[in-house]
């Protein structure tokens, strides 16, 4: 690995830009997503940026159940992202439907069935802390070593 | 103005505010110990009651599971909504989450469960299908066969004389085994689970 590709690597791992769609869920788990930006948890400190435009972005926060409206828009926001890029869920949802996968209802989790996840943080809502600790995993765990991976 | 320069170089670049300034970070991520998360085993033996199965709302949270010799509830995250309720509601304290069980043994309360039995004499054609269906009938009166007719006054219900009746309902443990083996859907099992509060001494509140 030579020198350029090393500082590639540590400046993709210390400037992460995130988007996040909400796929159908009941808000409580954006709501823990903002709370990650406010100051009691400060996710800029880490470099962890949120932009919310999937051009722009490293990491795709996906939030909810999946209802139909998402079918193939989902895809359409994760292929717009460059690469390197890693999908995470949040929340019980995106995993398995959690309230809202019920008889008759049209939601389709799991959400790893129609994006590749690289990571799922499971609770409902999950706390601020462990959605910031699945984005420094998959911070050092895909972006970190991004060069030797994908020479 | 070169003397200014080394003013405001003088003034604002020192060790520490430079080494704050790049290396100062909040609070580590930490989650703190009173956070109520998925509930945890406490050691204690579990009896295979299954109220943290029928307290739990959320669909495919937990389950009992052979764990070695007994059994251990089994939490399924991604569908546990940490709420805590199986924690509660366990009566022989087999799981932890949080300060959940401090708060309940300061604050004497505690969750109970109950079950009552309803048979709808006009479905029911006293087939005896749910008296030999019941495992506490089982364990009571192990002759017990086919047609549900029992000499024995520890079972929970028995046919007599071609009907159901209900002796022991108390005994219920609400498993709903009945439920299933009825051929009619006549009988039906409900699960009432109560909170309780000891009552605060005098002086104590
Ligand atoms: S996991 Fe729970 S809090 Fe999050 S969106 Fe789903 S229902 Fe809401
Ligand atoms: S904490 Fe609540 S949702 Fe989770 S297993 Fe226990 S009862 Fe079910
Ligand atoms: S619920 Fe279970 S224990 Fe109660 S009567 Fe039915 S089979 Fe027997
Ligand atoms: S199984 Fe159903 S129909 Fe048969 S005795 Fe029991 S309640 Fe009646």
């Amino acid at each position: 690995m030579n020198i350029l590709q090393r500082i590639k690597n540590t400046v993709r791992s210390r400037s992460i830009h995130v988007a996040y769609v909400d796929v159908g869920s009941c808000n409580g788990c954006d709501i823990e997503v903002l709370a990650c930006l406010a100051p009691r948890y400060d996710i800029e400190q880490y470099g962890i940026y949120v932009h919310n435009n999937p051009r722009e972005a490293d990491v795709l926060l996906v939030i909810g159940a999946y209802t139909p409206g998402w079918e193939e828009k989902l895809a359409m926001v994760w292929e717009k992202i460059p690469a390197p890029k890693a999908a995470i869920t949040i929340g019980n949802c995106p995993i398995s439907g959690c309230l809202f996968d019920r008889k008759g209802s049209f939601v389709d989790p799991p959400v790893k069935k129609h994006i590749p996840i690289a990571a799922e943080v499971p609770g409902c809502p999950p706390r601020p802390t462990e959605i910031l600790q699945a984005i420094m995993s998959v911070r050092d765990s895909v972006f970190a070593n991004w060069e030797e991976e994908h020479p | 103005m070169s003397s200014s320069l080394v003013w405001y170089i003088r003034e604002f670049a020192r060790a520490e505010w430079i080494k704050k300034f790049l290396f100062a970070k909040t609070a580590p991520l930490v989650t703190p110990t009173h956070f109520r998360g998925f509930p945890e085993p406490t050691g204690k033996t579990c009896t295979h009651a299954l109220f943290c199965m029928m307290a739990c709302p959320a669909p495919g949270a937990i389950e009992v599971v052979h764990a070695g010799d007994g059994w251990m509830p089994k939490i399924h995250k991604g569908h546990c909504i940490r709420c805590g309720l199986c924690v509660e509601v366990c009566p022989n304290g087999v799981l932890k989450s949080g300060r959940i069980r401090e708060t309940m043994g300061r604050e004497g309360t505690s969750l109970l469960f109950s079950f009552r039995i309803a048979i709808d004499k006009d479905l029911c054609t006293g087939c005896g299908n749910c008296c030999t269906a019941c495992p506490v009938n089982k364990q009571a009166d192990a002759q017990m066969g086919a047609g549900g007719h029992s000499s024995n006054d520890d079972v929970i219900m028995r046919v007599q004389e071609g009907d159901i009746v209900v002796i022991h309902e108390d005994k219920c443990t609400g498993c709903k085994t009945c439920e299933v083996s009825c051929p009619n859907g006549a009988i039906r099992i409900a699960r009432i689970l109560e909170g309780y509060q000891q009552p605060v001494q005098e002086g104590l509140q």
